[in-house]
């Protein structure tokens, strides 16, 4: 069925949204055929973002862990994240459907100074939305924004964090769904923003496939990225799905796998619908959606993209969890071994290859590093200060 | 006639005021009841109905709505709609829902749109449950005449682009949808952001009835719902 991924996926949103949403589809269409559209975005993610990416191998983690690994460095894309890759796409849409006005959710703050970054350059005015809790553990983010010209709006309601900040920007494109454009930071929401953002996030893994084919001369045994809404590690493993290579998602496995302590969805969540889309969800047993905690903000969500539900269920990807304590391991490892400070968020994917070390011993890995770690000092911070 | 039909959110601001409201919509002719089943995230809605069904939820679960609306039941003697989000219908089951919500006359899922509905639409017919579709000022005329063609229960036309408790209007492209569903076999509920006679008034002109919600909580919160009803029902 059209926007679906098996039986994931769909458009459970307002009746209102419908019609931009169609509209969306439209432009997307026209964007695949337009020639000089796609040449202004490849212009933009050479000249403007700095694609392609490195393939690093990192010689010295190879080292400790017994495997050749090698880094994805989406970190040095422009303004710290792959999120870029979606957001300028994204921008260009807006241009097609003429409209004047984006929005935009934010977690870590990456996808929220991402858009920042889009609108500034098309000269568009943008509002993001961001939850209290993660306006102060990501504050660096919420400064760049504003100096970047968004209007950042602090949502302090409901769990304050990505999934609050989401559902306040549904509400503000009902409201204004005629002159505004809602980029959406993941592969997440209604038809056919998983499909546009996996999209734009492909050139992750195109990229990523030829490097290894040139530095290694061959294929990786494993592609590991970090799950939140899912959209890194979409970007990679496009590149790789149709190849004999085992592909991991790492979610976040918080305090602990108990209800309430973790946003490892996939691992432990159930079908539900969420912010337009059927996937699977955190959720108590009457459907209300569950309290979730990672100590990453890009990942402390109780939601997927359809398209991993999908992939879980018929099992190309394998899904595994990343606890805080772990996370941390991988932040500081890979900061010591290779002086590459990570993301909270993708310290989760070394983190989970460093606990299963064994597991990869001898073995080829690519790890999707999707962002750095600039924003996540204050949390270093305040742990050292409690002796974490 | 016009029909009147009031959204409460079930137990607000607690069990007894709310059987004491679904009485007094009886007492006083009301036509239908739409009883809204908090969801922790209701997107549709605006801050007002968003708070009162988050501080019900700090509370109660489903158990507990299922014993308020079989009491609201037994007192209201017209139709009875329960209106919530998707997955709260969805996650145990759309029959399992159906069967123990059989007692309902209707389903309203706010996020649910025609496109999406069938699943739950079909499920629910075989207990005798209406669904009820919306139409919006957007909604385009194709998908408008298969809504007229197939709904099986009263159609809710959004007339403003917004949440809940929005400001009231009627544009032309409301006003051009709304004359292409008088021919409708099923009621035209015209629904958000009414709030006075007035606003009343000026739709009853174009459908068969209205429904109000936010300002019925507000006055709910303020403790004066029957002053309220008063000034629109009569
Ligand atoms: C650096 C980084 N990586 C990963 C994520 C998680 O998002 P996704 O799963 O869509 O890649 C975020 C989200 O904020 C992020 O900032």
């Amino acid at each position: 069925m059209k926007g679906y991924y098996g039986e994931y996926g769909g458009q459970f949103v307002a009746e209102t949204l419908i019609d931009a949403l169609d509209e969306l589809e439209e432009a997307f269409k026209r964007f695949k055929k337009d020639r000089y559209a796609k040449k202004e975005l490849n212009d933009l993610l050479k000249n403007y973002a700095g694609r392609p990416t490195p393939l690093y191998y990192a010689k010295n983690l190879s080292d400790y862990l017994g495997c050749d690994v090698y880094l994805k460095r989406e970190d040095l894309l422009h303004s710290g994240a792959h999120k870029l890759n979606n957001t300028l796409g994204q921008a260009i849409l807006t241009k097609f459907m003429d409209k004047k006005r984006i929005i935009a959710e934010t977690g870590a703050g990456q996808h929220g100074v991402a858009t920042a970054t889009a609108a500034a350059l098309l000269g568009i005015g943008c509002v993001v939305y961001m939850g209290k809790v993660d306006a102060e553990r990501q504050r660096p983010n919420l400064l760049r924004m504003r100096l970047l010209g968004a209007d950042v709006r602090i949502v302090e309601k409901g769990s304050m964090t990505l999934k609050s900040a989401i559902n306040e920007a549904l509400r503000d494109w009902v409201r204004n769904v005629q002159n505004t454009h809602y980029i959406l930071g993941s592969v997440v929401g209604p038809c056919p923003f998983p499909e546009i953002v996996a999209y734009f996030q492909s050139v992750i893994g195109r990229e990523a496939r030829k490097q290894i084919l040139k530095q290694a001369k061959r294929l990786p045994d494993c592609v590991v990225a970090c799950v939140g809404g899912g959209s890194n590690a979409i970007g990679i493993f496009k590149g790789f799905l149709k190849d004999d290579v085992e592909l991991i998602g790492v979610e976040a496995g918080g305090e602990s796998l108990e209800l309430g302590k973790h946003s490892a969805t996939l691992t432990e969540g159930k079908p539900g619908i969420l912010h337009g889309a059927l996937s699977y969800l955190l959720q108590d047993e009457f459907g209300q959606v569950a309290k979730v905690h990672s100590i990453s903000a890009g990942l402390d969500y109780p939601g997927v993209g359809p398209e991993h539900s999908y992939l879980k269920d018929t099992g190309r990807v394998k899904y595994g969890v990343c606890f805080d304590s772990e996370a941390l391991g991988g932040f500081k490892v890979l900061s010591r071994l290779e002086g590459i400070i990570p993301a909270l968020e993708s310290a989760h994917a070394v983190g989970y290859v460093v606990k299963n070390r064994d597991y990869f011993k001898g073995k080829t890995v690519i790890i999707n590093i999707s962002g750095r770690g600039d924003k996540d000092l204050g949390i270093i911070e305040a742990l050292e200060e409690e002796g974490v | 006639m016009c029909k009147v039909g009031i959204y409460l959110v079930c137990d607000y601001p607690d069990r007894n005021s709310f059987l004491e409201a679904v009485k007094l919509c009886d007492g006083f002719g009301v036509d239908f009841l739409e009883i809204g089943i908090p969801f922790s995230d209701p997107t549709a809605d605006g801050d007002t109905i968003e708070k009162a069904a988050l501080e019900v939820l700090e509370r109660e679960g489903i158990d507990d709505f299922y014993d308020a609306l079989k009491s609201a039941r037994k007192i209201f003697s017209r139709k009875l709609y329960v209106m919530t989000y998707a997955n709260i219908v969805y996650a145990n089951g759309i029959e399992n829902f159906a069967k123990r919500f059989s007692f309902i006359d209707g389903v309203i899922l706010a996020d649910v749109p025609f496109r999406e509905s069938k699943r739950f639409k079909d499920i629910l017919k075989k207990y005798d449950i209406g669904f009820v579709h919306f139409v919006t000022p957007e909604t385009d005329f194709e998908t408008l005449e298969k809504i007229k063609s197939s709904a099986n229960d009263f159609i809710y036309f959004i007339s403003i682009r917004g949440t809940t408790g929005g400001k009231f209007e009627l544009d032309s492209d409301a006003i051009e949808r709304l004359k292409k569903l008088e021919s409708s076999k099923q009621d035209i509920i015209v629904g958000f952001g009414i709030k006075t006679r007035d606003d009343v008034k000026k739709a009853c002109e174009y459908a068969d009835g209205i429904v109000i919600g936010t300002e019925v909580i507000n006055s709910l919160t303020i403790g004066r719902f029957d002053e309220f009803l008063g000034s629109v029902v009569r």
